[in-house]
């Protein structure tokens, strides 16, 4: 997993690695200043007690010197990993987008419900830390690990020796032993959590359901039940966590009286006098601050571990439609040809339609209607090349839909679906999408033919109305001949109504109706209904039987 | 810096800020021992400092080889080994506390859930409350496991610290303690600044971030249009506006981080050329020089680290804000002494009922109906006509504004709620199922129920057929919200589930929407068996559905016409 988000790093590999040589010259700055000041007052003291006279201006202009850069330095780090940390995050939304792109809606079923989309989100927040949180402290650890241990090592090469075991130790061996008592422990919690969440959208969702049936109280028991469940194991978890960041505060302790113990050999040989000394345990007290972001990190890293495995098993999948390698041309003819079609979603089901055949000469249309599961939406589906075939074939003017690519194919449709997308912008910019050419004399046009240029006249903005997160900002209805505005924006031959006057009241009924006849105008169309009314656009009727 | 909570003003945040220490409350000991270990390891730092400072100063003023300090070397490690124990237990226990907290606002938030209005759930955005109550109040927990105790310790171990630095140099105390007031003060400055930018700019970044998102959700609308492939381009140019804007929000806010970096640096560089000098010119000895140095960053770190929580209580109170809205969100009244409802119903009667959700727009206006057992009522009308909000009304899910609601002459606003729920069966216009298994769903409405009669129920509900397509029959698992079966089915287990219950008042809300002739019939030819005994309302769009019935009422803006 981590690999791969590597891989996704590599572009702006530069930044990434300023960003960590910043942050490890901070913590190396901060080390030093630590170090000379111990070694600066030790020299001081001697100097003063009869000892060498030292020159010492320049250390304490060091010292000064270093306290600015530091603090400087912490600053522009920060910048700059925060930065970088949002260019990855540009890189990695597009990416997404480029990989679920051809997966919709077939590939994406599971991710359909605004629940799933919460979740998503949530996973592409927890890869917004990959960088800061996992790769950084990690980053500065190994880069500044080596570097204090050689200077220790220029003291006395066991003190080196120690300070970069004890220092590995606390830093990675102890958060690896946590990791691994969390994994053999601790993995019942995500699925408890799951349940626990699961219940709560029940809960809310048919919150007046449940309340006339009087099961809130026994919904929210359950839920409560699961989060009890969940509790324990984070109760436990937060412990041992604890007792490890205890362990890794013993062994960097320890480290530091064995680099004394280590000391007194040339301490006691005169190799090494007291400004030394100071200088060393200062150095030794000052590099706990190099494996201080590890834990964390290391906590961090299970959580971006499994939003990325979440991510990555979306986005591999194989999208359920492949493209020709070498497409077919558009046909002139517009006549649909259908032979054998049967489709199905699960592999282990019976398919929804089964060895379905039927012909929509040029310029007609054909309405399909029957019960509700009898597998009318599927067909649609399937012409709009959303999911696969399991046999049969579906020709346009004698050109299977198979062989066209996927640009071609959707030109060739204008579809009025049955719950229609509204994008969070305005009701221009949702037209456009449409037809990104369409001027505004053509953009009214289009809503005036869909029965909604006086609502959106009516409206405080008019077309630059925000028409609110999926279209909440208007209602039903409008939020449908919004859709069918688009469709007369569209200039595809073939059209592909679904229930277009479903939930409508007669009157409106009657007046998208109107609209229908008029985009139907030289087009081949296919209509599915189950609303009689609707049956007056159609020359001929399709009745599908339930397979059940 | 992924969530953008709105800014709040400063009454609002001080009011929210007194409710999370009030919540506290409930894990006191907790927090008391978690404060009461990170105190003492604290305090340990003063023997740490001291130990180290006595062995650097017995080889450089002493001249006494290291190997003669053993003993003090071991009760190093004995202090480290001590702070190690004592901040397990301080950390332990503050998670213990966060657990706690969060355990008891669950436990209330759930209970709140069960007695609100429904209103209350549908004005929330889908999903918005399971996500409060899920994620939302886990990010309190960093508040009380690390911000309440970090606050803790910033009042205590500085003082705690100078007490220890005054008798060996008091020049250098002097020096930290007039540095120390000066780190809160620029905090603060700088703080409004980045909060002022903050609030200017939160909305357009909320909108920028959740684009992406907008956009996987319309994905197939967008391929429809053929306009998939282009909004790639767009996602990138989004996703750079994002990066550019939360950048200049960013770069003020880490100026109150630069602030506190740069005092508490430099606060410590002064000690160490002031401590210097004095040790030069002989003004103090070495081994309380030594021991001051060892102290001073020490000295600031409790400030800086709640600093770095300061994330955490800004997060806490977004999601308090949530809680208390939810918590203080007023319940519908019962009446005090409530009227029995006994007996078969015979008549419900609406007299002269008006309703408005708000007071300019009237949904129902003096309304008069009767309905009668015995008797199949069907109720026509177009959107917006009223129609759904008068079978709320009947349900008692809303209390007409004025005129009253009788049932067998008893007024409904003086009956207790769930006793009238108890006798009404309601199949919505879009039914919900919950995850579990088929029998469990089924149970919802009565938990008594026998597997026999679940089978009963699903045979008159027309269901058979779904589940014969179950390979565990009853129980069956079904995935999120009946996924794996079509409109239609789930339609058909719901109405199982309304027809499970004992009721004497049968509402079927506008069955045809989305529905085949077949289950208008099958509902049709059910509501004629039921109305035998039963009073029976079917709400429909177009009259032709409803042939037959005893009794069509057409509504038309809350009117009957």
């Amino acid at each position: 997993m981590l690999t791969r988000l590597l891989v996704l790093l590599l572009p702006e590999w530069r930044r990434a690695l300023a960003g960590v040589a910043l942050s490890a010259g901070v913590t190396l700055s901060n080390v030093a200043l630590l170090a000379l000041s111990g070694w600066f007052i030790a020299a001081m003291a001697l100097s003063g007690h009869g000892g060498p006279r030292i020159e010492y201006f320049a250390p304490a202009a060091a010292i000064r010197g270093l306290a600015i850069l530091r603090t400087l330095g912490r600053y522009g780090e920060r910048v700059q990993t925060h930065d970088t940390t949002l260019r990855l995050l540009a890189r990695l939304r597009v990416w997404l987008y480029q990989r679920l792109e051809p997966l919709a809606p077939a590939g994406l079923q599971r991710y359909r419900g605004g629940d799933l989309l919460n979740r998503l989100r949530a996973d592409v927040d927890s890869l917004e830390g990959f960088y800061l949180r996992v790769v950084l402290p990690v980053g500065v650890a190994v880069a500044v690990i080596p570097l204090l241990a050689l200077v220790a090592g220029r003291i006395a090469p066991a003190a080196g020796g120690i300070l970069c075991l004890g220092l590995i130790l606390a830093g990675f061996g102890v958060p690896a032993c946590l990791i691994w008592l969390n994994r053999h422990f601790g993995n019942a919690l995500p699925e408890r959590r799951g349940a626990y969440a699961a219940d709560l959208t029940d809960l809310t969702r048919g919150y007046a359901e449940w309340l006339v049936d009087g099961a809130l109280e026994r919904l929210a028991a359950r839920a409560e039940a699961n989060a009890l469940a969940a509790q324990v194991l984070e109760r436990r978890l937060a412990w041992w966590n604890a007792a490890g960041n205890a362990a890794a505060m013993l062994v960097l302790g320890t480290m530091l009286v064995a680099v004394l113990f280590a000391l007194a050999a040339p301490v006691a040989q005169r190799a090494l006098a007291g400004p030394g000394l100071a200088l060393a345990t200062l150095l030794v007290l000052g590099s706990f601050e190099a494996v201080a972001g590890l834990p964390a990190s290391f906590k961090a890293r299970t959580e971006v571990s499994a939003a990325a495995a979440r991510i990555f098993e979306l986005a591999d999948a194989e999208p359920p439609v492949p493209e020709p390698a070498r497409p077919a041309a558009l046909p002139c003819d517009t006549s649909l040809v259908a032979r054998g079609l049967t489709l199905g979603y699960a592999p282990g089901q019976p398919p929804a339609v089964a060895g379905l055949s039927f012909t929509v000469p040029h310029g007609t249309c054909l309405a399909i209607t029957g019960p509700s599961g009898a597998g009318k939406t599927s067909i649609l589906n399937a012409l709009e090349g959303f999911w696969p075939l399991r046999a049969g074939e579906v020709a346009v003017g004698g050109v299977p839909l198979a062989a066209l690519s996927f640009a071609s194919r959707r030109r060739l449709f204008t579809v009025v679906a049955q719950s229609p997308y509204l994008f969070n912008t305005t009701i221009r910019e949702n037209l456009l999408l449409a037809n990104p050419a369409a001027d505004e004399a053509a953009l009214w046009r289009a809503l005036e033919a869909a029965a909604l240029a006086d609502e959106v006249r009516a409206m405080p903005a008019g077309l630059e109305q925000l028409v609110g997160e999926q279209g909440a900002a208007l209602s039903g209805g409008q939020r449908r001949r919004l859709a069918l505005a688009g469709a007369f924006l569209q200039s595809g031959p073939i059209l592909l109504l679904d229930e277009p006057t479903e939930g409508l009241d007669h009157a409106t009924e009657q007046r998208v109706l109107a609209a229908l006849e008029r985009l139907r105008r030289g087009r081949t169309c296919i209509l599915i209904t189950h609303r009689p009314a609707a049956l007056r656009l159609a020359d001929d009727v399709l009745e599908l039987r339930s397979p059940l | 810096m992924a969530a953008h909570a709105a800014p709040l003003d400063a009454a609002e945040s001080r009011r929210l800020g007194r409710w999370l220490r009030r919540r506290a409350g409930g894990a006191r000991q907790e927090l008391a021992g978690a404060v009461g270990g990170a105190a003492l390891a604290g305090l340990l730092l003063g023997p740490q400092a001291w130990l180290l400072a006595r062995v650097v100063d017995g080889v450089l003023t002493h001249h006494r080889p290291l190997g003669a300090e053993t003993p003090l070397l071991w009760a190093l490690l004995a202090v480290f080994a001590a702070r190690a124990a004592l901040g397990a237990m301080a950390e332990g226990l503050a998670q213990d506390a966060a657990l706690t907290v969060r355990a008891g606002l669950r436990a209330e938030l759930l209970r709140k859930l069960t007695r609100l209005h429904p209103r209350e759930i549908a004005a929330r955005p889908s999903g918005g409350v399971a996500t409060l109550l899920t994620e939302g109040i886990a990010k309190l927990d960093p508040f009380y496991a690390a911000y309440l105790p970090q606050a803790a310790m910033a009042a205590f171990l500085p003082f705690a610290l100078l007490a220890m630095v005054f008798p060996a140099d008091w020049v250098a105390g002097v020096i930290m303690l007039l540095s120390a007031p000066l780190l809160p003060l620029f905090m603060i400055v700088v703080g409004k600044g980045a909060e002022a930018l903050n609030k200017r700019s939160w909305h357009q970044l909320s909108l920028l971030g959740a684009h992406l998102f907008d956009v996987i959700a319309g994905l197939t609308t967008l391929k429809r249009l053929n306009a998939s492939a282009m909004q790639a381009r767009v996602v990138a140019e989004v996703s750079e506006d994002y990066r550019r804007s939360v950048m200049a929000v960013l770069r003020v806010a880490f100026l109150s981080a630069l602030v506190l970096e740069f005092f508490a640096t430099l606060s410590v560089a002064m000690v160490a050329v002031y401590v210097g000098f004095r040790l030069y010119y002989g003004g103090i000895a070495f081994l309380p020089g030594f021991f001051v140095l060892l102290l001073a960053p020490e000295f600031y770190r409790p400030l800086r680290a709640m600093g770095a929580q300061h994330h955490a209580r800004m997060e806490a109170l977004a999601v308090a804000e949530e809680i208390t809205a939810l918590l203080d969100t007023p319940e519908p009244e019962s009446p005090t002494a409530a009227v029995a409802l006994n007996g078969s119903v015979r008549e419900i009667r609406l007299e002269d009922v008006s309703f408005a959700y708000q007071p300019a727009r009237p949904v129902l206006d003096h309304l008069s109906i009767t309905l009668r057992r015995g008797e199949r009522v069907a109720l026509l009308g177009a959107t917006g006509s009223g129609k759904s909000t008068m079978v709320r009304l009947l349900l008692g899910l809303e209390t007409p504004n004025a005129g009253r609601i009788l049932v067998d002459g008893v007024n409904l606003r003086d009956a207790a709620q769930a006793a009238w729920f108890s006798r009404v069966a309601w199949l919505p216009q879009a039914p919900t199922l919950c995850a579990g298994s088929v029998a469990e769903i089924l149970r919802l409405s009565r938990p008594t129920a026998s597997d026999e009669e679940l089978y009963a129920a699903l045979r008159r509900a027309g269901a058979e057929e779904v589940l014969a397509k179950l390979p565990h029959g009853l129980s069956t698992r079904l995935g999120e919200h009946g996924a794996g079966l079509s409109g239609g089915q789930i339609r058909r287990l719901a109405l199982a589930r309304a027809l499970l219950k004992p009721a004497e008042l049968y509402v079927f809300d506008e069955p045809e929407a989305s529905l085949d002739g077949a289950l208008i019939r099958h509902i049709n030819a059910l509501s004629t068996e039921l109305a035998r005994e039963h009073a029976v309302l079917v709400v429909a769009h177009r009259p032709e559905a409803v042939a037959g019935f005893d009794r069509v009422l057409q509504l038309s803006e809350g009117r009957l016409c």
